[in-house]
């Protein structure tokens, strides 16, 4: 089954099943939300697929499937890499967008944002003659004839 | 067919790095300079990098490899008897749009490895013939490094100041130490200050899928609009599809595809850098009755000795929150403890480290998730959530390994297969040789080691046969027309205003990011044809 437009076409049923399916991946724990949780089937679905249509293939050959959500992931994982790959991919790409998840996994902001060095920070980090013992053993480079 | 009408002096094919090196200097010295790029320029603005979705555009429109992009200009690679995928970039600025700003000098010995260590070719020219165009084209890509280090002979002062080594590159130098190895803070085209077109690094990390701040040393930066406002002219969307020669046998301009309407331009001498995979294909494309095996290939060599550095990955996780997603990216430090050849280690030659920033979640999901990951644990399902907060504590070691020159290895034109102008598309084939593998092996288990000493908790090998995008030595370079394709300042030895000034030249690989080569080459031929312009031969 392909859906060639998933995110117009995501209704609550398979929203549902997206998110059922998402948990398994996600189940969340240790002060993080699940997938279902994070709302991976709401808008962050949609941003993926958005901002790579090639994935609508995958997530929607998984809705496609019948059967208890553990169950069809572990077949697809052992039976269909490609597609399980495709899916998982989806399903974390829409997870880690997130702000309440990135920000819960340690990454600042909504997206990469500037922090340019301070003054003296590359010197900071060098402090306590860190290269000293690099320097001492004096040069590896093999010498050439000429 | 359209014709463009003004002659060029030179023409250079492919709008990318060397090309943008080459169009620079001698629109500078005064020749009229035409260039066809069969991409466009970057819009930094539409650059992913700053925006949520950043890692998922990065896995489409965005990705490194040409098939998985599918845009217009974009012409298939056939990667299915290679053992890794080929990347780069298509457009002005060339793979440098997407590379990840690591400027790495060989060392002397890796243009000697046949007198050395008995395999390969020696290059015909030496480590320091090339030394004045490495210094010259780290001042034009604003190499930011500290000077002094003992892996290269005296003479690598990078022109502007280190970036900060950062938490993650403090733990591994603290690592490295303990085992007494080598490591020095990163050398990147990064600048860390403000330097003419290109703003200082405000330390995104995602440099590898194009700078949203104009920071990084992409040549599209760097060097195209000072060659456009010197009189170059880039024709973008122009597809090349083959290179003409006048009756002597001397090239004398190119045909190209635009808008699918076929013109000709004109010139005296003509440059090709369309890239590693680009040029060789090209050079098949132009064949014709004088040139029945491809335009310059009577050496049968064009294509051939395919080298790619299939790079390979290993991973620590560590106690500390490390910020690990501050760039640059770049290397926060590298390695070159094990980079000469040591016989006892059952192989010759060997690879560069880099410790790399890892930009986000999905990239450090991917250290479980690639089939090659030998993590021993899924990243999905019960217990997921504290691998995933484990992301930021990770370190990664990228070990580019040098692989070695193979005819088996080679490029050539699909049978069946076109881009989106009807032109044949390029057929890879490429086998990881034994001799890779085992430097592969060695230098991974080493990493490891490493990150153990580090104080890593859990270290595993990530992934292999990873792609860098060094696409290399399709157009040897040599002084022997039998064994070579071009000689020493990249002229065609079969036609003499024929040059090739990309990557395709390399004689060997070398076991570091080729990027730092590619310019000095590139300046090196510029400069000569800059120097000897009375003499050289021209199209009649
Ligand atoms: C993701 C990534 C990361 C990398 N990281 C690093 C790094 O950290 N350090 C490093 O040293 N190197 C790195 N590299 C490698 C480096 O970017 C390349 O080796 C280098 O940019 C190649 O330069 P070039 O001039 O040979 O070719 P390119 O810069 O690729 O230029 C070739 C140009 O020719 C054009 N072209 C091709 N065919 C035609 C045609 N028929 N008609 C018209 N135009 C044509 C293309 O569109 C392209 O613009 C990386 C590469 C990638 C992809
Ligand atoms: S880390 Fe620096 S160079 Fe890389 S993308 Fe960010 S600003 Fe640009």
């Amino acid at each position: 089954m392909s859906v060639p437009n998933l995110p117009d076409e995501l209704g609550d049923a398979s929203r549902a099943r997206l998110a059922a399916l998402a948990d398994v991946l996600i189940p969340g724990g240790s002060g993080l939300p699940s997938a279902g949780e994070a709302d991976v089937a709401g808008p962050w679905i949609e941003r993926v697929l958005g901002a790579n249509p090639d994935l609508t293939g995958p997530v929607s050959h998984v809705l496609g499937i019948d059967g208890a959500p553990d169950e069809v992931l572990a077949k697809l994982r052992s039976q269909d890499r490609e597609v399980f790959d495709g899916f998982a991919f989806a399903v974390g790409g829409a997870y880690f967008m997130n702000p309440a998840v990135r920000r819960a996994l340690g990454y600042p902001g909504v997206a990469p944002r500037r922090m340019p060095a301070a003054e003296g920070e590359a010197e900071y980090y060098l402090d306590d003659d860190i290269l000293g013992p690099v320097v001492e053993r004096g040069s590896i480079y093999r010498e050439v004839p000429a | 067919m359209g014709s463009r009408k003004d002659p060029a002096d030179v023409l250079i094919v492919g709008g990318g790095t060397s090309a943008g090196v080459a169009a620079k200097h001698l629109a500078g010295a005064g020749f009229k300079v035409v260039c066809l790029e069969q991409g466009t320029w970057v819009d930094p603005g539409e650059l992913p990098g700053n925006k949520p979705e950043y890692e998922v555009l990065g896995s489409k429109d965005w990705h490194p490899s040409p098939n998985v992009r599918g845009r217009r200009e974009d012409y298939p690679v056939d990667t299915t008897d290679a053992d890794l995928p080929v990347w780069m970039y298509n457009g002005v600025g060339g793979s440098s749009v997407l590379y990840g700003g690591i400027w790495a000098r060989p060392l002397p010995a890796d243009f000697r490895v046949r007198t050395l260590d008995g395999v390969a070719d020696d290059w015909p020219i030496a480590y320091d013939e090339l030394l004045p165009y490495y210094q010259a084209v780290e001042r034009e890509m604003s190499v930011a490094g500290l000077a002094g280090n003992p892996a290269y002979p005296p003479g690598f002062e990078p022109p502007l100041p280190a970036a900060p080594i950062h938490r993650t590159g403090l733990l591994m130098a603290e690592g490295m130490n303990r085992l007494g190895w080598h490591w020095w803070p990163g050398t990147n085209a990064i600048p860390t200050e403000s330097r003419g077109h290109e703003g200082k690094c405000v330390r995104y990390a995602i440099c590898r899928m194009g700078c949203p701040e104009g920071a990084k040393s992409s040549t599209d930066v760097t060097h195209w609009r000072d060659a456009e406002s010197l009189g170059a002219k880039v024709i973008t969307r122009a597809r090349v599809a083959r290179v003409t020669l006048d009756e002597r046998g001397r090239a004398n301009g190119a045909v190209y595809l635009r808008d699918g309407r076929e013109y000709f331009q004109a010139a005296s001498m003509v440059l090709m850098a369309a890239g590693g995979i680009g040029t060789p294909r090209l050079l098949l494309m132009s064949a014709s009755d004088r040139f029945p095996d491809g335009l310059a290939n009577s050496s049968g060599l064009v294509g051939k000795r395919l080298m790619l550095h299939p790079y390979a990955v290993s991973v620590g996780v560590y106690d500390d929150d490390l910020e690990n997603w501050l760039g640059p990216a770049g290397e926060h430090i590298g390695s070159m403890q094990f980079y000469e050849t040591d016989t006892s280690r059952g192989f010759v030659r060997g690879a560069k480290w880099s410790l790399l920033p890892i930009a986000g979640p999905l990239e450090a999901a991917e250290k479980w998730t690639d089939r090659s990951s030998l993590s021993g644990e899924e990243l999905w399902g019960e217990g997921s959530a504290d691998r995933m907060k484990s992301f930021v504590r990770m370190l990664q070691w990228h070990v580019v390994p040098e692989d070695l020159p193979e005819e088996t290895n080679f490029v050539a034109l699909h049978p069946s297969l076109t881009d989106s102008d009807g032109l044949p598309a390029a057929k890879v084939r490429y086998r990881v040789s034994d001799n890779t593998n085992k430097i592969i092996d060695f230098h991974l288990a080493r990493t490891l080691e490493a990150h153990e000493a580090a104080g890593a908790q859990k270290t595993w090998i990530a992934g292999r046969n990873f792609m860098t995008g060094h696409n290399t030595g399709t157009a040897k370079m040599g002084d022997d027309p039998a064994t070579s394709v071009v000689d020493r300042f990249g002229r065609a030895h079969d036609v003499p205003n024929l040059y090739v000034i990309d990557a395709s030249v390399f004689t060997t690989s070398t076991g570091v990011n080729p990027t730092a080569t590619i310019c000095a080459l590139a300046k090196r031929t510029a400069t000569y044809i800059a120097s000897n312009a009375r003499e050289l031969e021209v199209a009649s």
